[in-house]
């Protein structure tokens, strides 16, 4: 066991972890943040995907024992983040979701390519997107709600 | 409700909960005391097992079948006529059928303890030689899956036309041969089940992700040995299902029997491996079919044998006979066959249970006669889309009962076809072939026409004699005191969006705002039987039981308003949530105030059912409603890497009725994609040892966002006759051609080689050896 200070979602979480313990079970059986989904725990589906020091990364293959000292944002952590609501309601309006167990990650991963996005080439939109599985929509309604909330962010310039 | 009713875009109410990580799985569950259990599952594929010795001191948190005291053998019966049962022990017993097979259950405080457990189980096995392919399992002396059986042949069916007379007219005979993967089916969530005994109310509460919470309720029940008001089956948010989540899971019974013997929560989530390799297994089938055609193509007689690979056990309740069944009775498709001979064998493998897969065996028949049709056209030397359409069941020819006794309700197929090939340019794109390509790519054209039987009812069910037969679909909604309305229902929505759609169809009845209207699903303690959601049933049947519910409730509402307007019922109207009289209206709040709090202002002759209603419903016929689609589409293949890119995606879709055309497209999406995951990359392949050589994401592929073009897709409406407001089922459709379709674009950028292929998934490897053996072929000749 070791001890580990991760703050999760701007709250400091003091630890006790097996280090076989992942990050998404860190979060989902010990945090009870259940809104960070296992696809795969193979780290090839994206459903997992949180924040941790601001970079997107898939919880199932980060050991918590190795957040120590940063910074963790899953999908309980945006509240009052404005590229997050406005990618929730292009998900809405776009229909980017059906079952929606992979949206979560989703977002997480939409978010930042929204950040890093100088345009909305669909081709790069998709590519960006490619480590993330939906098994529902076909994409057609997420790569339409990132690609209009890129547009939204460049029209209204630099935040 | 003006705009808010059938035919609105309206937007979704399940959506806030997912975007916000709100939503409630079965994994997001986790009572105080709850204990998760792994399963100790078979390395290999036939074997006796001579011992399983349990972990020195850990007696007590393994269990075998000989502890599951009580448990039955799961035994899906079936009526017709050749079928042979198997006995699917819930953990294995005397032999294992399949690698992944669950032997032991281990029981910890964590999952991670638990799999720490199962790693300590030992098992002596003696090993058998495995079944592994089924056109080898049909072999004599072929290792046998079942021993009592005598063979491997679980279900045989035949349909003997007189073919010969038909082929000494023939001018063409085309044969084609084709088979389609056993793949995965892969909902991002896999299977989850957490059960738990309530005391009080001496009740075994299961929480699963299930698409059909009342089958489960019976299947437990009757595995379990306990009476059926001794179950409640919860299916909370599901996510997806694809028809893996309809049918009973050997998991689910062991848990639920482990929970009542130690009446703790206990919890199984299945893992991607398990699911990939021991669970979801789909689609496997093969094919010949020989055409008997006139000069033109026109097509007089099909002569087909198919072979299904249902793996080791049939599943409960749909049984292994239902690929074999469809296959043999869809395989005419939309076209006109005046004569048709099919057998089909159903054969056991060394490999998991096959369960049935959004559009079951149709994206297999719809690949077999889609491609025999553009093989008939090569034949006969004519362009396949002509072909095609000259074959087709004309819209003058509607309604049309087919040699199958398919009753095509409406439609208009050839429009379809038609309207796709001027969607995808089919012209400009012929011209495009005439030069090559600057990247040296081949490019192609592809079609497929198929009708979906959907929300096929008793009479169907009845005659495949499954132990569960759909009949009226029930439905409850009750007016509230303020006016809101509550909908229940015993299907499962697990992504199709119906908590949005079935409020659609209730606000178009009832008028009320389906901000209003909510609408419970998917819990047997809160809502009226139900077989469930499958077969693209739940929008016809639930959505037609909440229709007629409304309306009787309607009616009451109506009688209500006019007394307390002192008007005639036949004076009042409603509009808006209001009942509406010649000169004044009432609030469906004032009626809800008056049932429920001031009796003493209801008229004498007050339905005493007042204003909650539960009724049944099923269309007549209940043969189904026939929805029905053209795809098209465009691929650049690269002869020298067999690399294959899909350049355009079009769908012409049929499936009357709108009640939300955003859903219905969203549907229509997300069948497509998958449908390019069989055609193109979805394949669980096994070794001839009956190994499964793809167990994890990284060798067993998705379509991901790049993978999938952007889809166009333009509708016809041709409401069906039969439903409530002529609605028809539609979810399984997108998936069923683009096998087809993909395959045929792929065989006509191919036609200058000289190569085709035959088999799914169309990966480079295939299309690269399809190629090459043209080239041999060539250069021997």
């Amino acid at each position: 066991m070791k001890d580990v200070t991760i703050t999760v979602n701007g709250e400091t979480i003091k630890a006790r972890v097996e280090p076989r313990l992942t990050l998404a079970d860190f979060l989902r059986d010990q945090r009870r943040l259940t809104g960070t989904h296992l696809g795969c725990e193979q780290g090839a589906c994206g459903t997992c995907t949180v924040l941790l020091s601001n970079e997107p990364v898939r919880s199932c293959l980060v050991f918590a024992v190795a957040c120590d000292g940063q910074p963790v944002q899953s999908i309980e952590g945006f509240a009052d983040d404005p590229v997050m609501s406005s990618l929730r309601i292009a998900f809405k309006e776009e229909h980017a979701l059906q079952c929606g167990f992979c949206t979560p990650g989703m977002l997480v991963t939409a978010r930042d390519i929204v950040l890093r996005s100088k345009d909305d080439d669909e081709k790069r939109v998709r590519t960006e997107l490619a480590g993330n599985l939906c098994r529902c929509t076909g994409y057609m309604g997420i790569v339409s709600a990132v690609r209009r909330v890129i547009r939204e962010r460049l029209a209204r310039g630099p935040a | 409700m003006a705009g808010k009713g059938i035919g609105a875009r309206l937007l979704r109410k399940e959506d806030d909960r997912h975007l916000h990580g709100r939503g409630r799985f079965v994994g997001d569950m986790a009572p105080s005391g709850m204990k998760e259990v792994a399963f100790v599952r078979s390395p290999v594929a036939h074997a006796r097992i001579r011992r399983i010795v349990k972990p020195e001191g850990a007696e007590d948190r393994v269990f075998t079948l000989d502890d599951l005291t009580g448990v039955k053998l799961i035994r899906a019966n079936s009526k017709l006529p050749t079928y042979k049962p198997s006995d699917y022990p819930v953990l294995a017993t005397g032999k294992v059928r399949f690698v992944g097979e669950p032997i032991a259950m281990c029981v910890g405080d964590t999952r991670a303890e638990a799999e720490d457990l199962a790693q300590e189980v030992v098992v002596d096995f003696e090993d058998l030689p495995p079944v592994a392919d089924m056109l080898k399992a049909r072999e004599p002396g072929a290792a046998l899956v079942h021993e009592q059986w005598g063979s491997n042949i679980a279900l045989e069916t035949w349909r003997d036309d007189d073919i010969d007379a038909v082929a000494a007219k023939a001018a063409f005979k085309v044969t084609q041969e084709c088979r389609m993967a056993r793949q995965a089916m892969v909902p991002m969530e896999g299977k989850g089940v957490l059960a738990e005994w309530d005391e009080r109310q001496g009740q075994l509460i299961v929480h699963t992700s299930t698409q059909v919470p009342h089958l489960i309720r019976s299947g437990l029940a009757e595995h379990l040995g306990i009476e059926e008001r001794q179950v409640r089956v919860i299916a909370p948010d599901v996510g997806g299902g694809f028809g893996f989540k309809c049918v009973l899971q050997p998991e689910e019974v062991a848990v639920c029997w482990l929970a009542r013997k130690t009446r703790s929560p206990i919890r199984y989530l299945e893992d991607r491996r398990e699911h990939l390799t021991a669970a979801a297994n789909a689609r496997e089938h093969h094919y010949t079919v020989t055409a008997y055609t006139d000069q033109r193509g026109k097509i007089l007689a099909i002569d087909a044998v198919v072979h299904v690979d249902v793996g080791a056990y049939s599943v409960w309740p749909f049984t292994s006979c239902l690929e074999a069944a469809q296959a043999g009775g869809n395989l005419p498709g939309p076209y006109i066959i005046p004569t048709y001979r099919v057998h089909t064998y159903t054969m056991a493998t060394n490999k998991p249970p096959l369960s049935p897969y959004r559009g079951v065996a149709r994206p297999s028949v719809c690949f077999a006669m889609d491609l025999t049709i553009d093989a008939i056209a090569r034949a006969v030397g004519r362009e396949p889309y002509e072909v095609r359409l000259e074959n087709l069941v004309p819209a003058s020819a509607m309604p049309y009962t087919n040699i199958t006794k398919k009753f095509f309700d409406s439609g208009d197929y050839p429009e379809s076809l038609k309207r796709a090939a001027k969607l995808i340019g089919f012209e400009a794109i012929r011209e495009r072939q005439k030069k090559p390509e600057r990247d040296g790519r081949l490019i192609g054209v592809g079609f497929a026409t198929y009708t979906e039987q959907t929300a096929h009812g008793t009479s169907v069910f009845s005659a495949w004699g499954i132990p569960l037969v759909p009949g009226y679909e029930q439905a409850m909604v009750r007016l509230m005191p303020d006016g809101g309305l509550e909908v229940r229902v015993g299907v499962q929505s697990h992504g199709q969006g119906m908590e949005t759609t079935l409020a659609q169809i209730a606000s178009e009845v009832l008028t009320i705002d389906p901000a209003h209207i909510s609408v419970t699903h998917g819990d047997t303690g809160l809502t009226p039987f139900s077989t469930g959601t499958y077969a693209s049933r739940s929008i016809v049947m639930a959505g037609g039981a909440v229709s007629r519910a409304s309306k009787i409730l309607v009616e009451r509402i109506m009688r209500i308003g006019a007394h307390l307007m002192q008007v005639g019922q036949a004076d009042v109207r409603v509009a808006d949530g209001r009942v509406v009289g010649p000169k004044s209206s009432v609030d469906f709040r004032e009626i809800g105030r008056v049932w429920y709090k001031n009796p003493e202002e209801l008229p004498a002759n007050v339905d005493l059912g007042g204003v909650e209603v539960t009724t049944g419903y099923r269309p007549n016929p209940d043969t189904g409603t026939f929805a029905y689609s053209s795809h098209a589409v465009v691929v650049a293949l690269d002869p020298d890497t067999g690399v294959v890119e899909l350049l355009d995606y079009v769908v012409v879709e049929d499936c009357g009725t709108m009640v939300n055309p955003m859903i219905v497209d969203g549907q229509t999406y997300g069948g497509v994609a998958q449908g390019i995951g069989t055609a193109l990359y979805e394949e669980v392949p096994y070794d001839s040892e009956g190994q499964p050589l793809a167990s994890t994401f990284l060798d067993y592929l998705l379509p991901g966002a790049t993978d999938v073009p952007s889809i166009r897709i333009d509708h016809t409406v041709s409401p069906s006759p039969h439903t409530e407001f002529g609605i028809k089922g539609m979810g399984e459709g997108g998936a069923i051609a683009p096998p087809a379709s993909i395959a045929n674009a792929i065989n006509d950028a191919l036609r200058p080689l000289g190569a085709e292929v035959n088999r799914t998934p169309m990966t480079p490897k295939r299309v690269l050896a399809a190629i090459l053996a043209a080239k041999a072929r060539k250069s021997a000749a």
